[in-house]
This record gives structure tokens, C-alpha cells and sequence, in this order.
């Protein structure tokens, strides 16, 4: 049915009709917000005492935070954590990929299935289910390790006292690193054997009828042909890496942990916010914060991007 | 369309004049005052509606119930910008001291509500501790948690130790530690920080709060810090604790198993025992005044009115408030169900007090307890309590776990502290 | 000269089987852990097998917090989110693909600058923004905004330039068909398959996402299932059993979505990625 003349749309004005909704949720909730906390960053609110009662502090809230022990302390843990279930991810990851690739052939949609899972599945749930599995004396993950503990090769390995995985400052970093580690791999073994079916076959046969060996091959050509799937890796490994909230949060019942060990820097700005009511300050973090991610991004960036001329 | 018939019409007009008769009836007789709470405090606020009814029958009752953390942070969400505030709102005394400073809140010592009036019929403590640091209350007392001490009187008894030996000192309760662990392996406490905890509460000077004063100094290398962590240490060297979390599996077997032969707690902690975290070691636990005369608050809950709440509501509220906080009948009905321990002190008198409780072997504990309540002091409260308290316990726990030294911890907590303590 | 060969099947088998254990274990123990109560799940030796507590587990869970409410809510919001995000994103790529416009390359650069911004700059003002709406404590403070998914316009755009010719668009104006008549009958039935992944990915989204209920939801009625399960885990008495239930009730839909749609799904989302 056609439309009368009037109501049509003529094309030098459709793309503004079929952008604004868009835009208009964008600018309400991507661009204002953004602002708004900006403006935030420079006030001092006490937020019980209602909206009026804002008050302009300048930099005051930046000098606090960069003063602030906890924002420090916040950020090695995010750094920590981010590196320790960051690298992890891809070492594993890429060799598997490789095993994957090379290997199977029937089985290989159920088997990247299961690796993906843990990345959909929601991480309340997942960390949850971790709690009960790190609990100290029941849970399986100590259990499994006092089994591992009477084998006689590996019982050097492991420690004979049952780990106190929640407890212990030292512990809980390493607890939610694994958590993290388990839920990224399998994205990135997806997106390596992805990669991996760009590479043509014939280079490989004909480096096997020059004589190289699996490993040779594997680091001579497999990986750098990786590369950009690497640096794509990485890139979002170090981003999401430096936003870890979830995790920790629902592993030490959103406080952080003993010596705030699990409290990453969005937790805590969470806490500035929600817990100590200083809004001021949690707005001025979060730019803080924002600044370090541009900044290890751009690095990453240029450590890893792909140079023009190889392979 | 065509003429309605004659009846039609005339029933159309009937049916609009019941319907205007309805609404200015249900205009009339419908007010909802909204209170906002959590559990159990929500259980004792719907027990009251019947004697509210009595008072106010055109008056409904809306009670919004949340987990505890969650309501406050709903609270002071809600006070943030004043939508979806509730006409009345508990608050848990950790969190009174948060609320108190923003001005959020009405404060009752002024016209019309003047609750300075009803100062005495409280326990002395309870109005103090909701006053903020410029003389306004900002909320009512309804329920505290008078300090106690649960202690395991077959453990103790295998070591041969007596509950005078446990409570006179400080150090004797060390002590009698040691005892009781050399002889039965039974841990003194769950966590050295419980015993950090309540000595920080002893010895407060008036004006001071735990760990700032009215003048938003700073006192954690006072002498009370320091003696709790070096009594904390003393437990932790003698491994005389447990390592375990409050709430936590571990903390509930303790009991279940007696690995946990004391707790210092709040009163309410044995009626929890009794229900579902050790219900089998009824008759086992005894209950007695914490050791060298302290006397401190576990818990307690207030009411408060909201600045934001729309003034046609406020009497009401104040009414409600009166009615949970100073109406014996309500106040006793909330100890004998819920067990929540009464602020209100012409309460003290019932004999409900004298009646042996089953679960620590038929003491009649809640004389003493009530002994304890009249002698609580109050502690100001300050908005960085909260995080105050988790640098303490962090320092504390390094210097358990790590070694650290304690006058260092201290300087360092008193460091952090200072920082924050004029945001 | 190292020959692996004769090594490599097995030795990989094994591996793969392994870390794909590895991946599995814990969601066949949070199905096992549902079934039992809370007393077995912490003991020595922690149950295996299924136990016989499960109708006991979704009781206690029933009780404690509105749990097939908030199932409902996880499950509105997210086809709301997933339908808005779809017409949004749809409409706005094929602009910012077919189209020429004022600042149109500003425009889209700004929208994928957004891209890179970590999520915790959106908590503080998030909060703020809907406070401001009066949107706090309502589900449309969780559709609504994520259907200006910068991701999203992102897909739809690629697909759009890759897969829809201009002279089709070209051709169906000169028959005389009205611009939002080309959208709605011509562009869009090309889309489907932009269309199903991202929608798999935006329901998936919505219905993981934690931080911006957390954020603004407060009332235990309103809450999606996380945030009902986090409040399940936050009490003194934590009901282990039901939390392990609630858990995995929680995780089934997404893993029946995921194996019917496992592959659309994993393609849509590496495409980007392999250039």
C-alpha cells in the first residue's frame, strides 16, 4: 500500500529518521551520562542529603584519589589479575586451538562448544558455583588436590594443608584469576581456530616436504600467521582484564576480600559510590581508570599491531 | 448512533453516581503510610498493624521489605532524590551513622515530634546513639542488642574452668583460652578480630565515637586500639581462634561440632542457635555479661522520618513511630516472637524477663541482659565508620597473619584514616 | 629432525578431552549440586551423583525470593532488549551504511569510540541518569539503553555494506517503493542472518548482565535472576542448595539457546575478528 505524497520519506531525509531513535538512546544514555560524570568527577556529593546538595570541589576529588592507598592498592590487583588470568588465557588457548584444528575433524562443533560455554553462561552463576567449589574444607577443588596430593609423583606439587582459597589475601587473587581463566579461554580457542582456517594448507605441506617438523612449523608459521588474531586476542583480554568486577565481587560478597585483595578498581569505585556514599570521588576514578585502559590499549596496540610487509 | 432508551440512560446514571460515591468514600478512607524495612524487623512491623488498626482503622500499612544491605542501599538511594520514599524507615544502628550526617532525615528532637520527651522511657544509650554530631535525632530506638557472652558449659567444664575465671579480665579470658584448648582442643572464639571487636568498645570517652571524635579526629592509636590488638595477637599466637568468618559454613559447624567453646555476640545470637544454626547443642551454651565489665551493642534498629516524605504524611509517621517504639504491647510482642531485645524500659518489668530459656539449660538470661542494656554507653557514629572498620580489620589481620607490628599498623590505619575522615 | 606424528593424535585427544572436562565440571556439579541440600553439599566427601532434594531445593528457593517473578522479569527484559536492539541497530546501520549524511563519519566514529569504553564509567552515571528519570526500580531502566548498542550498529553496518547491493535499493526506488517501505520489506528480510546473531548475542546479554540491575534495581520483585541470586547468596543463612538450583534454572536456557544456535553464534561473533 503505498503511503500518500506527504507522508513519504524522501531519501535525503531517511537516514535522519532511521538514525534518531538511535541516536536519541544513544546521546540520553551513552553521551549525556558520559558528560554527567564528568561534571561529576569535579563535584562533593553526599547523596542522602538529596540532589541540591552538590558542591563544586575542582580537582580536589582527582588529588584525593590519586593520594588514596585503596586506589592504588585497587589497581595492582586489577594489574595482577588482568596479567594472571590474561596470559594464561592465550598460552593455553592457542595450542589448543592448534589441537583442535589439526585433530579433529567430527567431533570438532561439540568439542568448541563445550570450550564456549563457560564464556555465555552468566557469571553470577559461574563464581557461585566457584564459592562452594573453593570452600576451604568442602570444597572439591581442595578435595581434588588432597586427592592429587597421595599420588606419588605429583604430591610434591601440592600442598598438603587444604588451601584456604577465600580466606587468605594471598589465595583469593589466585581463586578468581583461575575463575576468569575459565571463563575466557574457550572464546579465545574459538577465535584462534577461527584464524587458524585462514591459513593455507599447501604452506604447510610443502614446509613438511622441506623437512620441518611439527614444532618448527607450529612456531615458524602457525604463530606468526596468528598474529593479528593475537593482537585482537590481547587487545580484548587487556580491556576486559582491567574491568574485572563480577567475579571478585560475588567471591567476596562485593567487599573486596581480606586486605581488600580481590578489589579491583571497578569494585572499587562501586564501593566509593554505593558503599561510602562519595560520589565525587568514584566519578573522578572511574576517568582515572579510563585513562590507564586508553593508555595500555594504545600500547598494546602498538606492541602487537600487524606491520605492513609480513606474514 | 441512535436514542438510548429511557432505563438505559437511567442506568447509566446510577452506575455513574455509585462510581463517584466510591471514589470520594475510598478518597476519604484510603491513606497508605509506606514503611520500609528488612527481615526480621518487617515481621515485627506487620505484627503491629493490628494494634495500629485499633488507633488510626482508616490508616493502611504498606510494608516494603528488602534484603539488609539492599535496603539501605535502596534507602539511600531513595533519599538521593527523594522518589520512592518511604513515610518510615528502619535502619540498622551500622548504618544510622551514614545517614545521620547528610541530612536526609527529620530530626525528632524538634517541633512537632519533640522526642527529647521521651528520653527516659528508653534505655539511656539507644537516643544517643542516633543523635549526629550537631545535636539532632534522627531516628527512634526500637530494638538494640544488648553484648553477651555464649560460652559452651561442657567444654569448659572438661578444662575445668568456671565462668567467673572466663569473665573477670581480659587477659584471664586469654587465659582460660589456653586451658580450655590444652584440655578438650576446643577453640576459645571463631576469630581474633571478635576479640578486637569489643575491646575497641571499652573505655569510650564521651564525645568520642569508635573511631573518630566530634571533631572528626581520628583515635585509632588510642590505648583501647591498641590493647585489642595485642589481645588479639595473644589469641592468634596461642591459636586459641578458629579462623573462621561470622555466617560462614565453617562458623556454623564450629558450633554444631563445639570447636567454638565462647562467642561474644548480641543476645539475639542464641535465639538464632536455637532455630537453625546449632539447634542440636540446646542446653549446652550458657549466656554471661562480657568479661571485665564491658558492656557493648551488638545490632539494634531505629526509625527514622525522612526530610523528602510529603508533610500531610509526616504525623502519621511520627504516630507509627510512637506506636513501635514506646507501646509497651507491641514492644514486648516483638521480644517474645522475633526476639528483638526492647528499647523501651517500663517493658523491663514483665516477667516474661524471668522465664528460663530451654536453649542455654533454663537460664534466665534475659536478666541479665537486661542488666547490660541499662549500661550500654553510646558511641557517636561518623560516615566513615564503615570504612574505618574494614581498614582496622585489615591491619589487624596483617598483623595476626603477617607479624606486623602493631604500633606500625596502627599509624598506618591512622594515616589512611585521616585522609578521609573530613570527606 | 623432530617427528611428532605418531605422538600428536592421542597426545592430543587426551588434552582436548582434558581442558573440555575441565570446561564442563562445573556446570555438571552445580546440576548436581541442585539436586542435593545444602548439609550434603558441604560434607566429606561432597556429592557426585544426583541426590533427591530438588523439589526440597525449589521450595526453600520459591520462598526465600520471587523466583519465577524474577525469571519473568530476566526473561521480558530480555526479548524487550533483544527486539528494541534489533529495529534500532537495523535501521541505524543500514543508514550509516547505504546512506550519506551530514557528519555522518563523525557520527559513527564517536559511536565506535563508545565501543572501547570499559563499563564501569557507565555505573556512577547510569545511576545518576535514571534517578534523575525516576527510572530506578523499573525494567525499562535495563531494555531501553541497550538498544543503542554501539556493537550492534557496528554488525548491522558491516553486514549491510557486504551483503546488500545499492542497486537493488536503487532499483526498488525507482519501482516506486517508499524509503521505509525498502527497509521494512527489502532490507531487513536480507538481514536475517545479522539479524539471528545479534540477537543471540543481545539476549545473551541481557540476560547474564548483572552490573546495571545491580545498579538500578531495588525492589527484590523487580530483579532478574543474578541479582536474585546474589540476594539468595547475601544472607546470614545461606540456602546453598537453592542457590545451586536457582543457579543452574538460571544457566538452562542459555545452554539449550546456545546448542541450537551454537554455530551462527560463534561465526556472528569471530566475524569481526578475522579480517
Amino acid at each position: 500500500m503505498k503511503l500518500p505524497a506527504v507522508l513519504r520519506l524522501s531519501p535525503r531525509w531517511t537516514p535522519y529518521v532511521l538514525i534518531s531513535p538511535f541516536l536519541v538512546l544513544f546521546g540520553v544514555f551513552g553521551v549525556f551520562p558520559l558528560l554527567f560524570s564528568l561534571y561529576l568527577a569535579f563535584q562533593s556529593w553526599e547523596p542522602t542529603a538529596g540532589m541540591g546538595a552538590m558542591r563544586y570541589v575542582g580537582l580536589e576529588n582527582f588529588a584525593f584519589s590519586l593520594d588514596d592507598e585503596w586506589f592504588w592498592k585497587s589497581l595492582k590487583n586489577t594489574g595482577w589479575l588482568a596479567v594472571a588470568s590474561g596470559v594464561p588465557q592465550h598460552l593455553v588457548a592457542i595450542p589448543l586451538a592448534v589441537f583442535i584444528h589439526t585433530s579433529f575433524k567430527h567431533l570438532r562443533n561439540g568439542v568448541v562448544g563445550a570450550y564456549f560455554l563457560p564464556y555465555i553462561t552468566s557469571t553470577v552463576a559461574i563464581a557461585i558455583m566457584f564459592s562452594s567449589l573453593f570452600s576451604t574444607d568442602f570444597g572439591l577443588i581442595n578435595v581434588g588436590l588432597g586427592a592429587l596430593s597421595q599420588v606419588p609423583g605429583l604430591g610434591w606439587l601440592v600442598p598438603a594443608q587444604p588451601i584456604d582459597w577465600l580466606g587468605q589475601p594471598e589465595n583469593i587473587k589466585p581463586a578468581i584469576a583461575i575463575i576468569v581463566w575459565w571463563r575466557f579461554v574457550g572464546f579465545n580457542v574459538v577465535l584462534y581456530l577461527a584464524a587458524l582456517q585462514t591459513i593455507p594448507k599447501d604452506i604447510y605441506e610443502a614446509a613438511t616436504m622441506d623437512g620441518a617438523g611439527r614444532l618448527q612449523q607450529f612456531f615458524y608459521i602457525t604463530l606468526p600467521s596468528l598474529r593479528p588474531m593475537i593482537f585482537f586476542g590481547v587487545t580484548l583480554s587487556v580491556i576486559g582484564g582491567l574491568q574485572i568486577f563480577e567475579e571478585p565481587f560475588i567471591l567476596t560478597g562485593g567487599r573486596g576480600g581480606s586486605d581488600q585483595a580481590g578489589m579491583t578498581t571497578a569494585i572499587y569505585l562501586y564501593r566509593m559510590a554505593f558503599d561510602f556514599n562519595d560520589f565525587g570521588a568514584a566519578s573522578a576514578m572511574s576517568w582515572l581508570l579510563f585513562i590507564l585502559v586508553a593508555l595500555l590499549t594504545w600500547l598494546t596496540n602498538l606492541a602487537f599491531r600487524p606491520r605492513k610487509g609480513s606474514v | 448512533m441512535g436514542e438510548r432508551t429511557p432505563w438505559c440512560s437511567l442506568v447509566w446514571r446510577c452506575a455513574a453516581l455509585a462510581l463517584c460515591g466510591l471514589v470520594m468514600t475510598s478518597a476519604q478512607a484510603q491513606q497508605t503510610l509506606v514503611v520500609a524495612a528488612f527481615p526480621a524487623v518487617d515481621e515485627i512491623v506487620k505484627a503491629a498493624i493490628p494494634a495500629w488498626k485499633k488507633l488510626h482503622p482508616t490508616v493502611e500499612i504498606k510494608v516494603v521489605s528488602r534484603q539488609f544491605t539492599d535496603h539501605h542501599t535502596a534507602m539511600t538511594t531513595a533519599l538521593s532524590t527523594s522518589f520512592y520514599l518511604p513515610d518510615v524507615m528502619a535502619l540498622e544502628v551500622g548504618y544510622v551513622g551514614r545517614f545521620a550526617q547528610g541530612g536526609g532525615l527529620d530530626d525528632l528532637s524538634r517541633a512537632p515530634y519533640d522526642i527529647l520527651r521521651f528520653q527516659s522511657r528508653w534505655v539511656p544509650y539507644a537516643l544517643q546513639q542516633a543523635t549526629n554530631r550537631k545535636g539532632a535525632v534522627v531516628a527512634a530506638p526500637t530494638d538494640i542488642g544488648p553484648g553477651t557472652l555464649l560460652y559452651r558449659i561442657d567444654v569448659l567444664g572438661k578444662a575445668g574452668v568456671g565462668e567467673a575465671e572466663l569473665t573477670q579480665s581480659w587477659e584471664g579470658y586469654v587465659a582460660a583460652g589456653a586451658k580450655i584448648k590444652a584440655a578438650t582442643g576446643s577453640y576459645l572464639m571463631a576469630h581474633a578480630r571478635d576479640m578486637k571487636d569489643i575491646i575497641i568498645r571499652t573505655g569510650i570517652q564521651p564525645g568520642e565515637g569508635l573511631y573518630f571524635d566530634n571533631q572528626s579526629n581520628v583515635l585509632v592509636t588510642s590505648p583501647r586500639f591498641v590493647r585489642a590488638f595485642e589481645l588479639a595477637r595473644k589469641v592468634r599466637q596461642g591459636k586459641l581462634d578458629a579462623r573462621v568468618g561470622a555466617w560462614s559454613n565453617e562458623w556454623s559447624e564450629g558450633f554444631k561440632r563445639g570447636t567454638i567453646a565462647t562467642q561474644l555476640t548480641g543476645a539475639w545470637l542464641a535465639g538464632h542457635m536455637n532455630n537453625w544454626l546449632a539447634p542440636n547443642t540446646k542446653g549446652l551454651w550458657r549466656a554471661a555479661q562480657l568479661p571485665e565489665g564491658a558492656f557493648a551493642a551488638y545490632g539494634g534498629t531505629f526509625f527514622a522520618i525522612p526530610r523528602g516524605t510529603p508533610v500531610a504524611n509526616k504525623p502519621l509517621a511520627w504516630q507509627f513511630i510512637q506506636l513501635m517504639t514506646l507501646d509497651r504491647g507491641v514492644q514486648l510482642s516483638a521480644f517474645k516472637s522475633q526476639d528483638a531485645f526492647p528499647a523501651l524500659l517500663e517493658t523491663y518489668d514483665d516477667p516474661f524477663f524471668e522465664l528460663p530459656i530451654e536453649f542455654l539449660g533454663g537460664q534466665k538470661a534475659r536478666v541479665g541482659w537486661r542488666d547490660a542494656a541499662r549500661r550500654i554507653t553510646a558511641v557517636s557514629v561518623h560516615k566513615q565508620d564503615a570504612f574505618a572498620d574494614e581498614v582496622i580489620n585489615t591491619e589487624l589481620d596483617k598483623v595476626l597473619d603477617r607479624g606486623k607490628d602493631i604500633a606500625t599498623a596502627l599509624a598506618d590505619a591512622q594515616r589512611l584514616l585521616q585522609k578521609r575522615a573530613h570527606r | 629432525m623432530m617427528n611428532n606424528d605418531r605422538l600428536a593424535p592421542w597426545a592430543a585427544y587426551t588434552i582436548v578431552g582434558i581442558g573440555s572436562l575441565i570446561m564442563l565440571a562445573p556446570f555438571y556439579f552445580m546440576f548436581v549440586f541442585a539436586t542435593h541440600s545444602r548439609t550434603e553439599i558441604f560434607s566429606l566427601p561432597p556429592p557426585l551423583w544426583f541426590g533427591d532434594d530438588l523439589v526440597a531445593n525449589l521450595k526453600i528457593l520459591t520462598e526465600r525470593i520471587p523466583f519465577w517473578r524474577n525469571l519473568g522479569w530476566s526473561v521480558y527484559v530480555a526479548v524487550l532488549s533483544t527486539a528494541l536492539t534489533l529495529l534500532f541497530c537495523s535501521m541505524g546501520g543500514y543508514a550509516f551504511a547505504l546512506f550519506e549524511f551530514r557528519y555522518k563519519n563523525a557520527l559513527f566514529g564517536l559511536v565506535m569510540a563508545t565501543m572501547l569504553l570499559p563499563t564501569f564509567m557507565n555505573m556512577i552515571p547510569t545511576f545518576m541518569i535514571m534517578d534523575l528519570l525516576g527510572w530506578i526500580d523499573q525494567p525499562r531502566a535495563l531494555y531501553i539503553p541497550g538498544a543503542a548498542s554501539a556493537f550492534g550498529i557496528f554488525l548491522m553496518r558491516q553486514f549491510v555494506i557486504t551483503s546488500i547491493p545499492k542497486d537493488l535499493i536503487e532499483a526498488a526506488r525507482m519501482d516506486g517503493c517508499s524509503e521505509l517501505g525498502i527497509y521494512w520489506r527489502i532490507v531487513l528480510p536480507l538481514l536475517k542472518p545479522a539479524l539471528g546473531t545479534l540477537g543471540l548475542i543481545t539476549f545473551i546479554a541481557s540476560w547474564n548482565n548483572f552490573i546495571g540491575p545491580l545498579i538500578v534495581m531495588r525492589s527484590p520483585e523487580n530483579y532478574t535472576l543474578p541479582l536474585a541470586l546474589r540476594s539468595l547468596q547475601s544472607p546470614v543463612d545461606t540456602e546453598w542448595g537453592a542457590l545451586m538450583t536457582g543457579s543452574a534454572i538460571a544457566t538452562i536456557p542459555l545452554i539449550i539457546l546456545f546448542m541450537l544456535s551454537s554455530r551462527q553464534l560463534i561465526s556472528g561473533l569471530t566475524a569481526g575478528a578475522v579480517k
